[in-house]
């Protein structure tokens, strides 16, 4: 009996977080609409808005597969807790990255463009802020986790991937410095 | 028994599952360590002489200028400069052999030079005709030729051999600078043109107050981030 109802906790629970690819777009605009009356509320604190937000935002990100294809082939070469430890600051660093880039556009409107199927298992939802002069283009790149399940593992904004551009940053500081002092670097950041 | 099985197959479909991810990623991501990159020295200094002049000078002037000019006249100057800057696009577009964009081009310079009070207002947006940003860089891309090494360049920011001889090969065709001696042109002399450009720099920033300090305020290694971010922008502009 209490099985059952186990399995029915988890079913139910799976089926609120998962997303399925033909609602991604629909979601996205009601999560980045949630987002931006966020941003406008003025009676929040800045940090009771960053918390919001990233609660809105967290269960669609697959952080771990982020930091990863960030590092590049770096990653297979490390032990797993050292992959832990590189997940949680890369984490924390794009967290804070991403709110910092938000708090600059407050009073814009976003428009949905609609999707693409670059190939198998992905698929971009393409947005664009419209600002007083110029437009700013977001693109949230999805890719299938499981059967029934997408999450986002790159955002481009302006046509400049984030995880690319970590990806350049840490070769680059790897090339002469050590791992160890890559995750201290990263920790003055979060 | 059957548990074994059972577990067994879970497991060689999580390592199979995971096997297909990393294949799946490998070629959407690339680290371009060993680029040729022969100025890499000059640049990184460059790249930090720019963050400081930006970050200490031409912020502080925007900030200070943002607060003396209302935006619309700031919205109405960068106008302006769009509508004046139109024959290097209208060229670019022709070189590229985008003849619809071309003349899209010229409806915008029409319209917004009549109907838009000499270039200060954009109503050809309003009526979906779309700026069409070409540049001699993207056009010597467009017949084929390799961005060379990167240079970033003082106040520009980051470059290569390509986009840069591009940068000059527009320079003369714009209204803005003094380097041929067509009629258009508004300065006469290398003081009215730096002029012009420093005015057009500072009216930009003022409209982009925050986003440069956003970009790079967690930057691993400033160069690479702004290195790569360039790369990536004029992949994707060449390309459209």
């Amino acid at each position: 009996m209490l099985k059952k109802y186990f399995i029915l906790l988890l079913v139910s629970t799976t089926l609120l977080f998962a997303v399925k690819k033909e609602n991604i777009e629909p979601f996205m605009v009601e999560k980045v609409n949630s987002v931006l009356s966020i941003l406008k509320n003025k009676e929040l604190k800045k940090e009771e808005k960053s918390s919001k937000i990233i609660s809105i935002m967290d269960p669609v990100f697959d952080y771990t597969l982020m930091a990863r294809l960030s590092l590049g082939k770096e990653w297979n070469s490390l032990s797993s807790e050292k992959q832990k430890e590189f997940s949680f600051l890369f984490t924390e660093v794009l967290k804070k990255s991403y709110l910092n880039k938000l708090d600059l556009y407050t009073d814009q409107k976003v428009k949905f463009l609609g999707t693409q199927e670059p190939k198998k298992n992905r698929l971009v939802v393409n947005t664009t802020l419209i600002g007083e002069k110029d437009n700013f283009d977001i693109d949230y790149k999805f890719y299938q986790k499981t059967e029934d399940e997408w999450k986002i593992y790159d955002i481009n904004l302006v046509g400049v991937s984030i995880i690319q551009t970590y990806r350049q940053q840490f070769a680059g500081f790897l090339k002469d410095k050590s791992f160890d002092e890559l995750l201290k670097n990263l920790d003055t950041k979060k | 028994m059957r548990k074994l099985v059972v577990l067994f197959l879970m497991l060689t479909s999580i390592c199979f599952a995971q096997e297909i991810e990393k294949d799946d990623f490998s070629n959407e991501f690339s680290t371009k360590t060993e680029s040729f990159d022969p100025l890499s020295g000059y640049n990184r200094s460059m790249t930090s002489f720019n963050h400081y002049v930006y970050l200490n000078i031409v912020a502080p002037t925007a900030k200070g200028y943002a607060k003396v000019v209302p935006e619309v006249a700031r919205t109405g100057i960068s106008n302006f400069i769009d509508n004046i800057t139109f024959p290097i696009r209208f060229v670019n577009n022709l070189l590229q052999l985008k003849f619809a964009y071309a003349f899209e081009e010229l409806g915008r310079f029409t319209i917004n030079s009549t109907f838009g009070l000499a270039g200060l207002m954009d109503p050809a947006t309003k009526m979906d005709l779309e700026k069409r940003d070409e540049d001699f860089g993207q056009t010597l891309a467009f017949y084929g030729i390799g961005e060379g090494f990167h240079i970033v360049l003082p106040f520009f920011g980051p470059s290569n051999l390509r986009d840069s001889i591009g940068l000059v090969a527009d320079g003369y065709i714009s209204p803005l600078t003094d380097m041929s001696s067509y009629g258009y042109k508004i300065p006469n002399n290398t003081e009215k043109t730096v002029a012009i450009q420093a005015i057009k720099f500072v009216n930009h920033s003022s409209l982009n107050q925050g986003k440069y300090e956003a970009f790079t305020k967690d930057a691993i290694d400033l160069y690479s981030l702004l290195k790569d971010a360039y790369n990536q922008r004029r992949e994707k502009e060449i390309k459209e």
